[in-house]
């Protein structure tokens, strides 16, 4: 009798967890796995394909521009999810009282992360555009020579991370805030007795204690931010000079303007390596430091 | 009673027919051009229009009330919408007719994605002999027509009078000096830059890679280059390339052009007098006409446009066009005819179209008097004749013009020396195209 309820309560389980499996199944697994054969196939979009191995695979990693967008992808992360991190939580910090100001300033700091890439785009292109820009005019006023943020190679990139930056931080500081919170009051008590300073507290109690939230928030990131695509586009198209060609807008390239659609499945496959590595990487390490993850 | 069960079928087969003698044939259209329904979403008169977006929507609008018994329906896609009509394609759901770059229709053609519609022209009354040569040469793929032209497009020197008289480029009488060769054009923007302070050129230097390539064929077209004489396979490394990149190298590296300025600060900077020259498409002469006469503006009273000026040995210039072209899908008659009609429609008002600043597809519209009363057009007419495009079976023009607009952009600002640069453009176009 107790078996028969037993599977009955687990049928009963699954059959809520099914719609969610057959939508991971059919939007993820089965796409995956496409995906990858693929990416040993020389095919378009409108017919059968011919099995070719390795030659995408080849050719990718003998394409200067491929290689160069996989460092701008790199370099990119380095410049995005430091700083997200780091600026997320000092403002998490700031912001974790409960007083009408601090409320209102995490909705304000909050709100960039609602805007679409559209909208984020214009705003940074007016702030970066030569001539008539924000910065132009700024550089102007005190005397320097403007930089073209849009236009010079060693800028381009930069000055989409500064968007960037500008346009996720909510989701950082948001979870920093919720961790925050959820430090017992107690242990700050304890320290105050024992005479600690702001820096003891914060480095033996504060950091230890929301390190899973800074795993996670560096894992979120580093996945987000290897998929660098719409800024990039529509700040300045992937140029100067291929400087700011991401590895999505490689790929888009290969797949909707080429119709490569196999060389784009293997680019693919090895960005989704790539951010595997880096986020597994990152998981290791924290434990390794023995946070507890 | 008796009579019931009789009356119900004739009254079902009743409603069947009436219902199948009123349903409209449907024609699915898909254009880019911009959207624009708050303004001219009912419009049906014309000659009311102004602008690509605004005599596009009403055209079709006109089509809709002059045929009530085909239902037109409009999807517009943001430009030039090709990835969404691939993805359309590709699930076997494209529209039935659909806008297209002439310089595209090799792509979709060569796999048989769009029809030939030579038998259809027939039907519609429409002739291939109607078009001017450059429409047709952009239309027509392996002996067969696969599109209905409707414009030719080149881009101009669009010129602010007011800088050039101040610069002494425009002579006694009235007449405006334009260079013949490379070093008239350094010597015409040296003498600009000294007299007015601004630059000679209003260029497109930054977040776009088509201007320069346009300017890039024009030229070498004039130099009689075949560097595609193998469709499959550019050449780039010669000296006829080298000539024209030192030429835009010179040009940047002596400040002769605006520089970091990308589409739209471009138009507004030419607008704002910022130089004497903008390098852009035909399509903005409507918008720079309707300027020139507002007072306020930098340009008041003093604009004027011409095809880019002969430097070389003969005046060949890059063109492109649009055209209507039509999927590969199934079609019942009603639906063909439908089509059919469309066609004839827009051949008859290509007057029309070419208010936009597109030069005509329809050779008697070159010789209409109120065509040719039409600002600049007289100065434009022969780009209808002269115009080249790249040959028929180059496959992947958008992406030929993207890797050859950042290679030749590297080199003119100095990120990669000039060899160098063509070197890699060649090298980046020719393993593309030997891999489609």
């Amino acid at each position: 009798m107790s078996f028969t309820n037993s599977r009955k309560e687990q049928l009963s389980s699954f059959s809520f967890l099914l719609p969610y499996l057959l939508v991971f199944v059919g939007m993820i697994v089965v796409p995956l796995f496409w995906g990858i054969y693929l990416s040993f196939q020389k095919v378009d979009l409108f017919g059968p394909g011919k099995f070719i191995g390795l030659d995408n695979y080849v050719r990718l990693l003998h394409d200067r521009i491929f290689r160069q967008t996989v460092w701008n992808t790199l370099y990119f992360v380095i410049l995005t999810v430091p700083a997200l991190v780091v600026v997320g939580l000092l403002l998490a910090l700031v912001l974790n009282q409960k007083t009408r100001v601090t409320s209102m300033l995490r909705g304000v700091f909050f709100a960039s992360t609602i805007l679409s890439v559209t909208v984020v785009t214009l705003i940074w292109r007016i702030i970066f555009i030569p001539n008539d820009g924000l910065m132009a005019t700024l550089f102007t006023h005190i005397g320097l020579e403007p930089i073209s943020f849009l236009s010079d190679p060693d800028w381009s990139l930069i000055s989409i991370a500064i968007a960037t930056v500008w346009w996720c931080l909510g989701l950082p500081m948001i979870l920093f805030i919720a961790a925050l919170q959820q430090i017992p009051r107690e242990i700050y008590e304890a320290a105050a007795i024992d005479g600690a300073n702001r820096w003891a507290v914060f480095f033996r109690i504060t950091l230890p204690s929301i390190g899973r939230t800074i795993v996670l928030v560096i894992i979120i990131e580093i996945v987000m931010q290897f998929q660098l695509f719409g800024q990039a586009l529509l700040m300045t198209n992937g140029g100067p000079n291929n400087s700011s060609r991401s590895m999505v807008m490689y790929i888009y390239d290969l797949g909707f303007r080429r119709w490569d659609v196999g060389m784009a499945a293997a680019a693919s496959q090895l960005l989704f390596l790539i951010i595997l590595i880096a986020a597994m990487a990152q998981f290791y390490v924290s434990r390794r430091k023995g946070a507890d993850v | 009673m008796k009579k019931q069960p009789l009356l119900l079928p004739v009254i079902l087969s009743v409603c069947m027919a009436a219902g199948g003698a009123m349903a409209k044939t449907e024609l699915h259209l898909q254009r880019f051009f911009g959207a624009c329904d708050a303004q001219y979403g009912t419009n049906t008169d014309v000659d009311k229009a102004e602008g690509e977006c605004g005599i596009m929507t009403s055209l079709i609008n006109q089509f809709s009330a002059e045929h009530p018994d085909i239902k037109v329906k409009v999807t517009t896609v943001e430009w030039p919408g090709y990835d969404q009509l691939t993805a359309q394609m590709a699930s076997r759901t494209p529209p039935d007719l659909v806008t297209m770059h002439n310089s595209v229709i090799s792509d979709y053609q060569s796999r048989r994605l769009i029809l030939p519609i030579d038998d259809l022209m027939k039907q519609a009354g429409v002739a291939l002999d109607d078009f001017t040569d450059t429409a047709a040469r952009g239309i027509v793929k392996e002996g067969q027509v696969y599109g209905l032209p409707i414009d030719t497009w080149t881009m101009l020197f669009h010129i602010n009078l007011k800088l050039m008289k101040q610069a002494g480029l425009v002579s006694e009488d009235g007449q405006l000096m334009l260079p013949h060769t490379p070093e008239e054009l350094l010597q015409q923007a040296r003498q600009f830059k000294k007299a007015t302070g601004k630059p000679y050129l209003v260029q497109i230097l930054s977040n776009e890679t088509s201007a320069y390539t346009r300017l890039f064929y024009t030229y070498m077209f004039e130099q009689d280059s075949d560097f595609f004489a193998n469709p499959d396979k550019v050449s780039l490394q010669s000296d006829k390339a080298r000539n024209i990149v030192n030429m835009l190298k010179q040009i940047y590296d002596e400040d002769l052009t605006t520089k970091n300025m990308d589409y739209p600060a471009s138009v507004s900077g030419f607008t704002n007098g910022d130089g004497g020259i903008l390098m852009n498409g035909n399509w903005l002469l409507g918008a720079f006409e309707v300027e020139s006469h507002n007072p306020d503006s930098e340009i008041y009273n003093a604009y004027m446009a011409v095809p880019y000026p002969q430097l070389f040995q003969n005046d060949k210039l890059y063109v492109d066009g649009h055209s209507w072209v039509m999927p590969n899908k199934k079609r019942d008659k009603a639906k063909l005819a439908a089509t059919a009609e469309f066609f004839k429609f827009m051949k008859e008002n290509d007057y029309q179209w070419s208010r936009t600043g597109h030069l005509p597809s329809v050779k008697s519209v070159l010789t209409m008097p109120e065509f040719l009363k039409l600002p600049h057009r007289q100065s434009l007419l022969s780009v209808t004749t002269r115009g080249t495009g790249l040959p028929e079976g180059v496959k992947r023009q958008f992406a030929v013009q993207d890797i050859l607009g950042e290679e030749l952009a590297a080199a003119v600002t100095g990120v990669k020396p000039i060899d160098e640069a063509l070197k890699e453009a060649e090298r980046r176009i020719n393993d593309m195209l030997a891999n489609l």
